[in-house]
């Protein structure tokens, strides 16, 4: 019997994913991760194709997994199962997967480009003729990008790293902090350096998990394994990786192995060797960590920790520092997801059900009048913020406020 | 260094961690996933014999709740209410009166305390009363329903079904559908123009569970409303109390051996990338029974606890775990780990393994907790009781 079928046959068939997912309560085109995950699964066949399993409606947001009393990876198979050729996908999903490629051309215009996508006419262009919901936000390009402005932190290869015996970090900042919040990555540096440790930037592309989240495999495995490549020389030298945007720390944590199938050597020291930013310095500083001396920041805020974030499994450790800062008053999110998942809330036959998804979010947060929300994740933030006309930050960032980095 | 580290996020776990982070104490709590409460009827099962109230002397020596006592339930289900009194979600209910809650077959649970929305429908008995069915909601039977709520006892004048607005939707529709579209004002309104004139002459209505508001309820099979407000309530009152909560990653105790005492160190959190160690002066250890993954049946009949490795007791043979029938009383549920009065997992001389381990919930042996419907009220006793001695 084929392995892979195997953790179908774990499913209890309880119904704790159904009851737990945040799409499937909100739209009745979604079947539930219960039946579009193990049930469909019974009946795939090798030369028949599924009738409507309405994959395509999952927003990947790993609830149903994170849920499941029998370990049945419930929204890999549904992940797995949205796997398409190139062909097949449209030109808008084809696009919209490779923020690289986007980013670095909008860059070079960013003067022109960000007043267009301001513009109500070009998103109504965009929403007609492209698919691209005018509700839904788009990010600022930044002028300058991070590789740019921090050009000076790459390191090609770890035998030109400096002879130091300090502890030495290489800083995955991915696609969205290097053209869109270059900011953020500048403060994670000089917090990382702050904190005593070595920092630079290894070089690196697209985690490759917009493509993935488009069932376009193909295209993200091969930035996956460039990515393997291109850092494999600086884990075997047992230098870890700190990313912060968790959902490319989850692709590297997780998703490689878990649902692209790199399952190699290299793959899992990669997996090993990848933190998120505040995983990092409490587990690899915390001596520093606790030394810190927080100013005050008067507010009151709502922290909504990603559904990517809970995929690491490690918990709230963003919490664990905010929780530190004097004066500030938090609230914390108890919702699984924010609706928006990456591109899915982008799209625009997607969109209302990511607004449905995050509308009791975007309620609760104007119903506390918070000043402002705090969420690890890029697109979060963009949608959450888009939806409550609230400011939305980075958890590093109030962190950096806090440590008088910023005002 | 967490003071109090919990393993486990389901009722006793999240229990036990808001009664130590409400006693100020630094808790973490760690599951590799959610516990049972979101499949759950969301109600409080103390003692649900309806031929036989609770009384603790008649318990087996190594029951949980006679090993509790009586004051650690009572503790605990103050406690309990508090905390959903406190969330704005309040429960009815008490330890000396039963609560006969009618099940989506129109059988009667019976229970200790439930969510007023439930537990409403005890002041109907005796009354002429209509019961609702829903068109389009999955495990939805009206006339199973029906007949045998008459046949227990109430007065079911008529049974009506209700259709929804809009179009006819694209697949059957779970409760947490319907729950989602009633936070909609606009259509409640559609809904009450719609029902307005079916509803005339009624003066007590039934109604699946998807409202959270006064009529009474009938919870339904999973996914169930009752049982995920719970859930809900309890993990972010964790959260409100500054519970550190981690998911999705497993645990593997660790054991301190550079002391003479014996105490465990910790444990070793699996997350899905890599392993690291986790310290805490104590641990609370609340992963459940074999359902739960804190009780693991090997082939060759053995029993072994997930965490830590505690002794447990088990049949030579395999097969006396198991009744004849489905419906008879499984003799496995009695097993798992022995426990002293504060909840410190024994050894099989009758010692405490570990002098800083403490347990709580389904993992404890001696009660069969299916037959008795005893699991929440023997979850809330024995965290509260695990708790104690842990602070002490």
């Amino acid at each position: 019997m084929n392995q892979e079928f195997l953790p179908t046959d774990h499913c209890l068939k309880c119904n704790i994913c159904t009851a737990s997912c945040p799409v499937a309560s909100v739209t009745d085109r979604f079947l539930g991760p219960k039946a579009v995950g193990p049930q469909a699964h019974r009946f795939q066949h090798p030369h028949y194709e599924l009738p409507d399993v309405s994959e395509e409606w999952c927003s990947s947001c790993g609830t149903c997994t994170l849920v499941c009393p029998h370990d049945v990876p419930v929204a890999e198979m549904i992940a797995k199962m949205k796997e398409r050729p190139n062909r097949e996908a449209s030109w808008r999903d084809r696009i919209i997967s490779r923020p690289e490629m986007l980013g670095r051309l909008a860059t070079r215009f960013a003067s022109i480009v960000n007043p267009l996508i301001n513009s109500s006419r070009v998103r109504a262009a965009l929403e007609r003729y492209f698919g691209i919901s005018s509700k839904a936000p788009l990010p600022t390009i930044a002028r300058t990008s991070l590789n740019k402005s921090l050009r000076d932190y790459y390191v090609k290869s770890p035998n030109r790293l400096e002879e130091i015996s300090r502890l030495t970090v290489g800083y995955f900042h991915g696609c969205s902090t290097n053209f869109f919040e270059p900011m953020l990555g500048e403060l994670a540096v000089v917090i990382l350096e702050s904190l005593g440790l070595y920092v630079f930037l290894p070089p690196q592309v697209c985690c490759g998990l917009p493509l993935q989240s488009n069932g376009l495999f193909d295209a993200a495995r091969k930035l996956a394994n460039k990515n393997i490549k291109l850092l494999t020389p600086f884990l075997r030298e047992k230098i870890p990786i700190v990313g912060t945007s968790p959902s490319c720390m989850l692709a590297f944590k997780h998703d490689y192995r878990a649902i692209l199938g790199i399952d190699t050597e290299e793959s899992n020291l990669l997996a090993n060797s990848t933190y998120d930013f505040f995983e990092f310095i409490l587990q690899f500083v915390p001596e520093e960590v606790n030394r810190i001396s927080y100013r005050k920041v008067v507010a009151h805020a709502l922290y909504h920790p990603p559904c990517q974030l809970r995929g690491h499994g490690i918990g709230t450790p963003a919490l664990t520092i905010l929780r530190r800062i004097p004066g500030l008053q938090l609230e914390v999110s108890d919702f699984a997801c924010c609706g928006v998942a990456g591109t899915y809330g982008v799209k625009s036959e997607r969109y209302q059900v990511a607004y449905a998804v995050g509308e009791q979010l975007f309620q609760k947060a104007l119903a506390m009048n918070v000043d402002f929300i705090i969420s690890d994740s890029e697109t979060c933030r963009w949608w959450i913020s888009k939806h409550t006309k609230l400011p939305a930050y980075h958890p590093l960032e109030i962190m950096a406020r806090s440590m008088g980095i910023i005002t | 260094m967490t003071d109090i580290l919990i393993i486990g996020a389901g009722l006793s776990g999240l229990f036990a961690s808001i009664l130590a982070a409400k006693r100020n104490a630094d808790v973490t709590l760690v599951s590799a996933g959610h516990g049972g409460l979101s499949i759950s009827h969301g109600c409080i099962d103390v003692w649900s014999k309806a031929t036989s109230s609770l009384s603790l002397s008649r318990l087996k020596k190594n029951h949980p709740y006679r090993i509790a006592g009586k004051r650690a339930l009572n503790i605990a289900m103050e406690a309990f209410e508090d905390i959903m009194h406190d969330a704005s979600y309040p429960f009815s209910g008490s330890l000396s009166k039963q609560l006969f809650i009618p099940t989506a077959i129109g059988s009667l649970h019976c229970t200790a305390y439930a969510p007023i929305s439930l537990a409403h429908s005890q002041m109907t008995k005796g009354t002429p009363i209509a019961i609702a069915s829903i068109a389009g909601l999955r495990d939805c039977f009206p006339e199973m329903l029906v007949k045998n709520l008459r046949s227990n006892g109430y007065l079911v004048e008529r049974s009506i079904s209700l259709s929804l607005p809009g179009s006819e939707p694209y697949r059957d529709l779970y409760s947490t559908d319907l729950a989602y579209r009633f936070e909609d004002s606009a259509y409640r309104d559609q809904i009450a123009q719609l029902w307005k004139p079916r509803l005339s002459g009624i003066h007590c209505l039934g109604i699946p569970a998807i409202l959270g508001i006064e009529l009474f309820e009938i919870p339904t099979p999973p996914p169930s409303l009752p049982g995920l407000r719970l859930e809900q309530v309890l993990f972010s009152t964790a959260a409100h109390f500054g519970v550190n909560i981690i998911l999705g990653s497993s645990a593997i105790g660790r054991i301190d051996r550079s002391r003479k005492l014996k105490r465990v160190s910790g444990i070793t959190l699996q997350t899905p990338s890599n392993s690291r160690q986790l310290k805490a002066q104590k641990v609370i250890l609340a992963t459940g029974g074999f359902l739960h993954g804190g009780l693991i049946a090997h082939r060759d009949g053995s029993i072994q606890e997930s965490v830590f490795n505690l002794p447990i007791d088990y049949p030579e043979n395999r097969k006396a775990l198991l009744a004849p029938s489905l419906f008879d009383k499984q003799p496995y549920e009695m097993h798992g780990v022995r426990v002293n009065s504060r909840m410190q997992p024994l050894d099989l001389k009758g010692e405490p393994v570990y002098e800083n381990l403490f347990s709580a919930g389904g993992i404890i042996a001696g009660a069969d907790r299916q037959s008795e419907g005893s699991r929440q009220g023997i979850d809330l006793a024995t965290a509260q009781r695990a708790v104690e001695a842990a602070l002490e």
